[in-house]
């Protein structure tokens, strides 16, 4: 006698999105219906209830409100306006619109998440002329300097050793 | 169904990757490469009186970017304002083109060049043939360069032979000037914004260094860093963004500030913390009227400020007057800076004399890191105004209107008839204004500032700037300037980087600003406005044969030799190389001063003088300690209006915001005024945050937004005077320093309620 079949075998399983072979996973199963309960929900509360949207949205919406980002980001993105307050840029007030422009991109510099070098240059020259001299620039200042987070006690920059290096890599 | 653990592994490598390329940040645009500059023209900040050097990227002759000049004292650091610069020059909202008033209360009309010179000659011609030269005036500015300011207060004292010649730092500066000559002889700080590097204790009093001197708040940070054991003490009644790097900050009661500091001095001397080699010396004690008198009179002086009486009155803790008293006197070197606070009083030039005293008692003086600092307010008060002598008491270099020889001397070298200038001082600015209400000031020429919206008790002022007799003539770049409504005659200027000159800026520098850009059609530059205007107005040719601004230098640059001021090293060209030079420069070679007074660093010193330091201004070489009283405000609050009202700047605007208004990341950030009230004094009134309350005084009101916050003490509120719609000048007196003429707008009597 030939042995049973221990469970459905491919050729006798329906057609169907379900028979995708990425979809037979079970943790994609799991995370994908996660997904798509909390896009729901968001989509929900945001039709629903159209007047308690995200408060920062709401602010956005506020020409008035537009100028105090930090009024703002210290509700939405705390950890990175805690860094820029208690960082040099916060100190001395480098407002978030100095760099980063305004949001309804309205201003007199464009609006940017990340400001290109151009933007750190406009303080920064000097630092930047010896840096590139010495080693070379990459594309922005970013990706080795972190913007937000020079604070006025930290170490970040304490640890500087002689170097024979001639590039940034 | 499955998953085996490589097959979660993966797939959450997979989402994680996914999320990383999606968050990742778009390099920076090549787009940008487009507006690259062809050329970088050297010059000075617009704004503030730190005279922050910058770049001005030119592309097709148009400016597309700043920078700072890494040659300059800053670095090539700028604050938030000077980066946003280029919007401004680039703004289209200018004046263009010259407009006249046909009738009192009718709308500006343009006219053309010539129609409005001649126009502005003959009213000012009428006025002195009929009512004689004291009926026509000059209300200059901080703002102008160097060579405008000269050759205005030229053309109106030898040429016009009026002495109503003043300008706005009256109103700043005036008793930082009272106060270095009375202590000193001399205007002008003796030190450098390089002492900052070396002082190991900071005094500061009555200034918001982070929001109106930016990029010197952070030249002292950075010491701070850098260096163990600096200590900040901040004085000011409100707990400003400054006091975040503070080591004390004392939140004296507004118009305490005298006793606050005769009280450090009596400390200084009871922990025998003071420097009696260096006093004994350098230092003549005087009494309030100026006799002569001794350190054991000075002694017995203070003992009505013993720290128990004076804590009291100022309303602080006493221990914080023994603690700011050691740290001043026990540092290595310290370095005092104040502004407004200290001059915006009605005793400002006693309040300066007393910043000096802690320092000519320690010795903490005329050495790198130990100066009295006073910081200045405009980026041209001190060269243009200050040196060139630009107000109604002064002549170029330190001369004095009053003293026969200087009226003499100043004949002499502009080619003029012995007797030309009068012998009596002029109007100060807010004598000017009561005179142009009075009607007997017939022809006003106001030049490059906003009397309307900056002087005191506003009301009283538009009342005379609308005076059916006056002809007002503004010359201003921006049409929104309060101003305008109460001009005649308006002359539209080449704006900043528009023209070739110099400004002066706190520290001695004086710097050039390279003309980057065309002005816009119809602009010209006050220079040449100025000499037409001379010439049509019966001015001796003589007087004003100047092709430029570059003529008028030559001119003052030969003016200043053999006097204290002399900078004759400074040529045009040395300026166009360098990044400003730090006068004392008598010759080409000198590289500028930095300390002023001392032997071997200051050429006005001679190299064998028997003494290392010697104050040339005194007759007596020596220094003056002056016995200042303790005096309050000139309105104290009482039980009609029991807060006090202070004025305040935010960083975002400058002064009136007619230029920083134009750039919307600085207009939003702070688009209108508001009341600052402490948080427990809000609870007992009844407002919250963002309430619409009424701001009263005994001149008048305004309706404003409450902005609770614990920066302000307890009984007092303060509000900014950038904003045109709210004008908190309305609000104060125009109460006068006797000695200064500066009035006082730090401190009022005031109420509030919810509205």
């Amino acid at each position: 006698m030939t042995p049973e079949p221990t469970g459905p075998t491919p050729t006798s399983r329906p057609s169907s999105i379900l028979s995708h072979p990425l979809l037979r996973n079970r943790a994609v199963v799991v995370l994908a219906g996660a997904a798509l309960l909390v896009a729901a929900f968001f989509l929900y509360v945001r039709l629903a209830f159209p007047g308690v949207r995200c408060e920062a949205a709401k602010h956005l919406d506020a020409p008035e409100k537009m100028g105090d980002c930090y009024g703002c980001h210290v509700k939405s993105t705390p950890r990175v306006a805690q860094d820029w307050y208690e960082g040099k840029h916060g100190i001395t007030l480098v407002r978030c619109q100095t760099c980063h422009g305004q949001p309804d991109g309205k201003g007199a510099i464009a609006f940017n998440r990340s400001p290109g070098v151009e933007i750190c240059a406009r303080c920064h020259a000097p630092s930047m002329e010896r840096m590139e001299a010495k080693f070379g620039t990459r594309g922005n200042c970013s990706s080795c300097h972190p913007n937000h987070q020079n604070p006025m006690h930290g170490d970040a920059y304490v640890n500087r050793q002689a170097t024979t290096k001639t590039s940034l890599d | 169904m499955e998953c085996s653990r490589r097959d979660f592994l993966r797939y959450m490598a997979l989402s994680a990757a996914l999320a990383a390329v999606s968050g990742a940040p778009l390099p920076a645009s090549a787009a940008q490469q487009d507006d690259k500059p062809d050329t970088w023209v050297k010059g000075v900040c617009r704004y503030c009186g730190t005279g922050c050097g910058v770049l001005v990227g030119v592309k097709n002759g148009k400016a597309v970017a700043i920078k700072g000049d890494p040659d300059n004292h800053n670095k090539g650091l700028l604050c938030l304002k000077g980066a946003l610069l280029i919007p401004v020059l680039n703004s289209p909202d200018r004046v263009t083109s010259p407009m006249v008033r046909k009738a009192k209360g009718g709308p500006l009309e343009p006219i053309g060049w010539d129609e409005a010179l001649d126009l502005m000659a003959r009213k000012f011609r009428a006025a002195i043939d009929t009512h004689g030269p004291k009926s026509v005036a000059y209300y200059g500015s901080g703002q102008c360069l160097t060579e405008e300011s000269y050759l205005a207060s030229k053309i109106f004292k030898a040429g016009l032979r009026t002495n109503n010649v003043d300008g706005n730092p009256r109103l700043c500066m005036a008793s930082a000037v009272g106060g270095y000559v009375t202590s000193f002889g001399k205007d002008e700080p003796m030190g450098t914004y390089e002492d900052i590097d070396h002082a190991s204790c900071f005094f500061i009093i009555g200034s918001n260094t982070s929001e109106a001197h930016p990029v010197l708040f952070r030249r002292i940070a950075r010491r701070k860093q850098a260096t163990p054991g600096v200590k900040i003490i901040v004085a000011d009644p409100r707990r400003t963004n400054t006091s975040r790097i503070a080591d004390l900050h004392i939140a004296f009661r507004p118009g305490t500030d005298l006793a606050l500091m005769n009280s450090m001095a009596w400390v200084m001397i009871h922990e025998e913390l003071d420097n009696a080699r260096f006093w004994g010396k350098y230092v003549a004690f005087k009494d309030n009227e100026g006799k002569d008198c001794t350190f054991d009179d000075y002694k017995a002086f203070l003992e009505d400020y013993r720290p128990e009486k004076a804590a009291a009155l100022c309303h602080i803790p006493e221990e914080q007057i023994w603690q700011a008293a050691r740290l001043f006197a026990e540092s290595p070197a310290t370095t005092s800076l104040w502004c407004m606070g200290i001059n915006q009083r009605v005793r400002g030039v006693w309040a300066n004399n007393l910043i000096h005293n802690l320092h000519l008692l320690t010795g903490q003086i005329c050495r790198p890191g130990a100066t009295p600092f006073s910081l200045t307010g405009q980026p041209n008060a001190c060269g243009g105004v200050r040196d060139a002598g630009a107000l109604s008491h002064l002549l170029p270099a330190g001369r004095a209107i009053a003293n026969p020889k200087h009226r003499a001397e100043m004949e002499q070298l502009w080619g003029v008839p012995e007797g030309t200038i009068a012998p009596d001082p002029g109007y100060h600015t807010v004598a000017l204004f009561e005179a142009l209400g009075k009607g007997d000031i017939k022809a006003l020429l106001i030049c490059e500032t906003n009397p309307a919206h900056t002087l005191p008790n506003l009301n009283k002022v538009h009342k005379a700037m609308s005076h059916p007799d006056a002809f007002i003539t503004v010359i201003e770049a921006f049409p929104d300037a309060v101003t305008l409504r109460y001009a005649d005659l308006v002359l539209p200027p080449a704006f900043w980087c528009e023209r070739d000159g110099v400004y002066g800026c706190g520290e001695r520098r004086y710097s050039l600003i390279e003309k980057a850009v065309e002005p816009p059609q119809g602009c010209r530059p006050t220079v040449n406005t100025l000499v037409e205007f001379a010439r049509r107005a019966g001015v001796d040719p003589k007087l004003v044969n100047f092709r430029d601004a570059a003529d008028v230098w030559e001119e003052w640059r030969t003016v200043s030799k053999g006097t204290t001021y002399n900078f004759y090293g400074m040529t045009r060209e040395r300026l166009r190389k360098e990044s400003g030079i730090i006068w004392p420069c008598p010759d080409e070679k000198h590289p500028g001063t930095r300390l002023r007074y001392v032997r071997g660093e200051d050429p006005i010193v001679p190299a064998d003088h028997p003494d290392k330091f010697f104050f040339y201004g005194r007759p007596d070489g020596k220094a003056a300690l002056w016995m200042r009283p303790y005096q309050g405000a000139a309105e104290e609050p009482d039980a009609e209006y029991p807060l006090y009202l202070t004025s305040m700047r935010v960083i975002d605007h400058w002064h009136t915001a007619t230029m920083t208004g134009k750039v919307p990341e600085l207009q939003k950030a702070n688009p209108s005024a508001f009341v600052e009230i402490n948080g427990d004094d809000a609870k007992g009134l009844g407002i919250a945050h963002g309430d619409a309350c009424v701001v009263e005084t005994r001149r008048d009101k305004l309706t404003l937004p409450a902005r609770v916050s614990d920066v302000c003490r307890t009984g007092l509120i303060a509000v900014p005077f950038f904003d045109k719609e709210k004008l908190v000048n309305k609000l104060f007196l125009d109460a006068t320093d006797p000695i200064s003429r500066e009035p006082e707008y730090k401190i009022c009597a005031a109420r509030i309620r919810k509205a």
